[in-house]
């Protein structure tokens, strides 16, 4: 592994089609000089297999017709178990607001909607990333 | 003072793009004197303006170079047989010699949501609000669930919190008559919008159908067959070439039973939704037809018997004119290949456009905007002389259609049809000189992407190389966004901190808890035996499937349907043969 690069698993289920905003994320946080990997998946296990084997700093599911809610809770249930709480999760796409609430709750840490910007996301992962950021020379 | 050089234009003799001339010489002499005057004059605003003109440029969406102005002569080099005639051969400018003078186009909203009682309630509203089809007949554009899409029940672990969104929850013959009693079956036309599931909702629909006495020969509507998608969204039951076989399944079994049915959609739509450009689009949806005809001919059948029963679903997006044109340039390439493909009949040639006004390029932010976005689209569409058309609603970014959405999303198309007049003539703008040449424009540069995915041995061979370019204009696009090289009103422009409360759709928290009951319900009371004797056929069916026999899944598919078989235990069985190792 190597130090001072931040990892992230971005995920989205294999059921949904709406992945270009969590294809352009991918591609932004790499320049940005993450690691990145994405995935499709379909139970949330997955994601949190694939976090762990990774030892991922940050977890970013994208969602743009429902079925956050059962996935929000799985991920962040199945940290703690792990006494992961310090990987950073955070969701994107089209959540309703009525949603945030009960997802930051959970511990989701922030929500991106449409129209955020890749660098508001790459600004906030390296403010909040458990692995400090450092500058590739 | 031009002389136009009229060859008469026969399906049997396609002309390609000659270097003639429609011109005379004398004429042409004389329009590029005129645009020596023009360009001076052009040249001087433009140093006014502190902008030099010799480096001046200007691009479409997809990064074609524009000039300010268009004259005769950038048109010389067009065939007048490649624009030729509405109706006629190569089909430019549009399919129909009639165009829209006697029958608009259809309306066709995609309807779909919880329950089928809940999307049938939507049905009839809209029915009752005008949604009409072809002769007077309604057209049903019906979503299944992503439970549905991705092949499993809605008890499945992985469908908590999804079922019934982004569609309805339908997922068996029992929920088919929920979904349709009442309805007459030979007069409707049915679009089942799936994913992989299309043989399952197909053999759902058709043992409903035999239920109900209806034949099979009368039934109208459309399978999909996007099994191509997988190239470019994370949606990947099946490798690429199981996919063709089987989008071939239906194609041979529809061609020999269902002559009325539209077999194979070609969508382009999502690949613009996904990032495409428009040149994009109409490149890999030609790409995508070649090959999946080509799998159809290859297993036996001729081109006359079915590629008149393949439809395309476009998008229409912001570049008002690009996106008119590129309908064009489709029209004329699809027609063309389809006759080396061995197509003789005018029908076998015709791109029958469903519509699908752009998601992509809806915004949350002042949702009320939207509105005008998809009336700029829809009257693009028009222009365009397409088949059918789908207004996305204005709440698009936000959740599903509300009732209210939904209506002023109709409300557009029907202003449009009865109001603006466009309807009186056909191709109303063809012969401009901008848009044939825009037209010959998008062409050529498709053309291009076409032949580089032959020479990587067809659509299905290159799933890498269509994802990396549909990708890189997506992330072009948004870096344009970012950049202000591309505006968007409410986004990067005119931004207001003014919310506009609109009301957001939510579906009926019960549905899912309903339909698991019913799913639970409908194999505790079937007739277990029959039911296993019917899965046990179409096992068997799917492995001579995979053999390579070819007419076998859907018959007993359709026999297990019968029996009360589900879509997820239907769709186990193809994963099971024909996925990718199925980790699921």
């Amino acid at each position: 592994m190597k130090d001072g690069i931040i990892r992230v698993l971005l995920g989205k289920t294999t059921m949904e089609a709406h992945d270009r905003g969590v294809r352009y994320l991918a591609t932004k946080l790499r320049e940005a000089g993450m690691e990145v990997i994405f995935m499709n998946f379909l139970e949330p296990q997955e994601i949190l297999d694939a976090a762990i084997q990774e030892d991922v700093d940050v977890i970013g599911v994208s969602s743009s017709v429902e079925g956050h809610l059962p996935v929000a809770r799985e991920v962040t249930r199945r940290l703690k178990e792990l006494g992961k709480e310090n990987v950073l999760v955070m969701f994107g796409g089209v959540i309703p607001e009525r949603d945030f609430a009960p997802m930051k709750e959970l511990g989701v840490r922030e929500i991106f909607g449409p129209g955020s910007s890749a660098e508001s996301i790459v600004t906030f992962i390296r403010n909040n990333a458990r692995r400090p950021h450092v500058a590739l020379t | 003072m031009s002389t136009p050089v009229a060859a008469a234009a026969h399906p049997s003799a396609p002309a390609v793009n000659t270097p003639s001339t429609q011109f005379t010489t004398e004429f042409l002499e004389a329009t590029r004197k005129l645009e020596q005057e023009w360009r001076q004059k052009f040249s001087a605003i433009a140093q006014k303006f502190g902008v030099d003109p010799s480096t001046y440029a200007r691009h479409t969406d997809s990064g074609l170079p524009l000039k300010p102005a268009y004259f005769p002569h950038d048109v010389a080099t067009v065939d007048f047989q490649s624009i030729g005639a509405p109706g006629i051969f190569p089909f430019t400018r549009g399919l129909y010699a009639a165009q829209y003078q006697f029958m608009p186009w259809a309306n066709q909203p995609v309807i779909g949501y919880g329950l089928p009682e809940e999307t049938r309630r939507r049905m009839d509203y809209l029915q009752s609000q005008g949604m009409t089809g072809y002769f007077g007949n309604t057209f049903y554009n019906l979503v299944y669930d992503l439970v549905s899409h991705e092949g499993i029940d809605p008890d499945h672990p992985a469908a908590e919190g999804r079922v019934g969104q982004c569609g309805m929850a339908v997922y068996s013959r029992e929920d088919n008559a929920r979904l349709f009693d009442g309805l007459p079956l030979d007069k409707i036309n049915v679009v089942h919008i799936s994913y992989y599931e299309n043989l399952p909702v197909l053999a759902h629909y058709l043992a409903y159908a035999r239920r109900k006495g209806v034949p099979w020969e009368k039934l109208g509507g459309n399978s999909m067959n996007w099994y191509y998608q997988s190239a470019y969204v994370g949606m990947t039951c099946f490798p690429p070439k199981a996919g063709m076989d089987l989008a071939a399944e239906i194609v041979s079994f529809c061609t020999k039973r269902m002559p009325k049915w539209n077999t194979v959609n070609i969508f382009g739509y999502g690949m613009e939704e996904a990032g495409s450009t428009a040149v994009q689009e109409v490149a890999f949806s030609v790409a995508t037809g070649i090959d999946y005809a080509r799998n159809c001919i290859a297993k036996g059948l001729k081109p006359d018997e079915f590629l008149h029963r393949f439809g395309f679903q476009i998008s229409q997006a912001n570049d008002f004119f690009e996106e008119v044109c590129k309908i064009r340039a489709l029209r004329r390439i699809w027609a063309r290949k389809c006759h080396e493909l061995g197509a003789r009949d005018p029908r076998s040639m015709h791109v029958r456009i469903h519509t699908h006004t752009s998601g992509a390029v809806l915004t949350a932010q002042q949702p009320l905007n939207n509105l005008i976005r998809t009336t700029l689209h829809a009257f693009g569409a028009a222009l365009a002389g397409v088949q059918a058309m789908e207004v996305s609603t204005f709440d698009e970014a936000l959740a599903i259609p509300t009732e209210h959405s939904a209506t002023m999303a109709l409300r557009v198309q029907q202003i449009i049809q009865d109001e603006s007049g466009i309807t009186r003539v056909a191709d109303p703008l063809g012969g401009s000189y901008f848009v044939e040449a825009l037209t010959n424009q998008i062409e050529a540069a498709a053309l291009a992407i076409v032949e580089e995915v032959e020479k990587r041995g067809g659509y299905h061979k290159c799933h890498d190389y269509v994802r990396e370019q549909i990708e890189s204009s997506a992330v072009r696009w948004r870096d344009q966004v970012d950049a202000k090289e591309r505006m968007l009103v409410g986004v990067n422009k005119y931004q207001s901190d003014e919310m506009q409360d609109v009301e957001v759709f939510k579906v009926n928290p019960d549905s899912e808890r309903i339909a698991i009951e019913r799913i639970k319900a409908l194999r505790a009371s079937r007739d277990h035996a029959r039911w296993e004797a019917a899965m046990a056929d179409l096992e068997q069916a799917t492995v001579r499937f995979k053999g390579g026999e070819i007419g076998v899944l859907l018959p007993a598919m359709i026999e297990a349907s019968d029996a009360d078989a589900t879509t997820g235990e239907l769709m186990g069985v193809l994963k099971k043969h024909l996925g990718w190792a199925p980790p699921h």
